[in-house]
């Protein structure tokens, strides 16, 4: 069984671990193109070598960070996410900024008392 | 006399297999609680002292969690020490198991109290938590416990961590894999004997029991009574 050490809990059998894919700066969804977007949600870089990767210890539900060479299939380090991320990241909708060009006839209201169909 | 746990009692997840041992019920903080499952008392210590299962879930628990938990929980007048996976003895009896930097477990008694619980439960508020948020487990998490000589013995057939008592001290945790379920292991001993508190996702827990006896079968394990639990402790004050 392989083993991988986790930063909390030390070393664990590797089946209590599950993969979170690569660690990857997170851009800002207001303010990049749908591009930046879809290559950050769906691609990989995939690399053959040293990576840096998200892992979860599963009976903790504790995310953690770990180093791994995925030639050797060999992991370097493991260390709790707080070595990278030091600052909260909000997910607010910053304020859009005012419409000069606001639309002059909006949708008029519905009839809140239609007449009935006699027919139907 | 027994109760019969299905009266306006609040029900053990475990009270049908309980009742067909014939347990014998009494109530403990609202619960329908197994004293004896079978045998009686001396003999379900004796058990105990070699293999025995017991459901705990009678007894008061209760998580906090967040950023801002040891602060919290200091500011109570809970202490707690820095390190994680490690259960910290409080001056009531209750027991505070620190899983994370920002998550503790707090255990009560043996004998249902929770004086801790209690004051902690009523300081707490979802108005006023500023990181640090309640994590409710009597409802959620199954409470056992494992006892005896060869409790470790046992454990070896269904946990990868090493929890030979040389090996994993008094009051040490083990958040880890127990029959292929996500389990909480604590090393509690009560009185001279060692015993481990396991806890797991209630949904599971007539699973669990069922592994456990299958695995304890091969040492003559079997349940016990809380009962028998409390008398490995000896008299009130000096439970474990």
């Amino acid at each position: 069984m392989k083993i991988i050490n986790c930063p909390l809990n030390g070393p664990r059998n590797a089946q209590e671990f599950v993969h979170g894919g690569e660690v990857v700066a997170h851009p800002d969804p207001h303010r990049c193109s749908d591009a930046e977007w879809a290559d950050f949600v769906f691609m990989e870089e995939n690399r053959a070598g040293v990576v840096r990767e998200w892992w979860c210890h599963v009976a903790t539900a504790y995310w953690f960070i770990a180093e791994r060479d995925t030639v050797k299939d060999e992991f370097l380090r493991t260390y709790d996410p707080s070595e990278l991320f030091r600052d909260r990241v909000e997910f607010t909708r910053p304020d859009p900024p005012p419409d000069p060009d606001p639309p002059l006839d909006p949708d008029p209201p519905l009839d809140p008392d239609p007449p009935l169909d006699k027919e139907a | 006399m027994s109760l019969a746990p299905g009266d306006h009692l609040r029900r053990s997840f475990l009270y049908r297999e309980l009742a067909a041992l014939d347990a014998l019920f009494d109530e403990v903080n609202g619960h329908a609680a197994a004293m004896t499952c079978g045998g009686d008392t001396a003999q379900e210590i004796a058990r105990a002292r070699s293999l025995g299962l017991c459901d705990l879930s009678a007894l008061r628990r209760v998580g906090y969690k967040g950023w801002n938990t040891a602060a919290w929980l200091a500011a109570q007048g809970a202490s707690m020490g820095a390190e994680s996976n490690r259960a910290y003895a409080q001056a009531d009896g209750t027991r505070i198991a620190r899983l994370a930097p920002g998550e503790a477990l707090l255990l009560g008694t043996l004998h249902g109290g929770g004086a801790l619980i209690d004051q902690l439960g009523a300081a707490w508020s979802m108005a006023h938590a500023d990181g640090c948020f309640q994590v409710p487990r009597e409802d959620v998490s199954c409470w056992l416990s494992v006892s005896g000589e060869h409790a470790a013995a046992m454990f070896a057939k269904l946990c990868g961590v090493d929890l030979r008592p040389a090996k994993f001290p008094l009051h040490a945790i083990a958040q880890t894999s127990v029959a292929r379920l996500n389990a909480i292991v604590i090393r509690r001993d009560v009185g001279e004997t060692l015993a481990y508190d396991l806890l797991t996702d209630i949904a599971s827990a007539v699973y669990l029991w069922r592994a456990l006896l299958d695995a304890m079968a091969e040492f003559d394990g079997a349940p016990v009574g809380l009962a028998a639990i409390r008398g490995l402790a000896g008299p009130q004050p000096s439970e474990g």
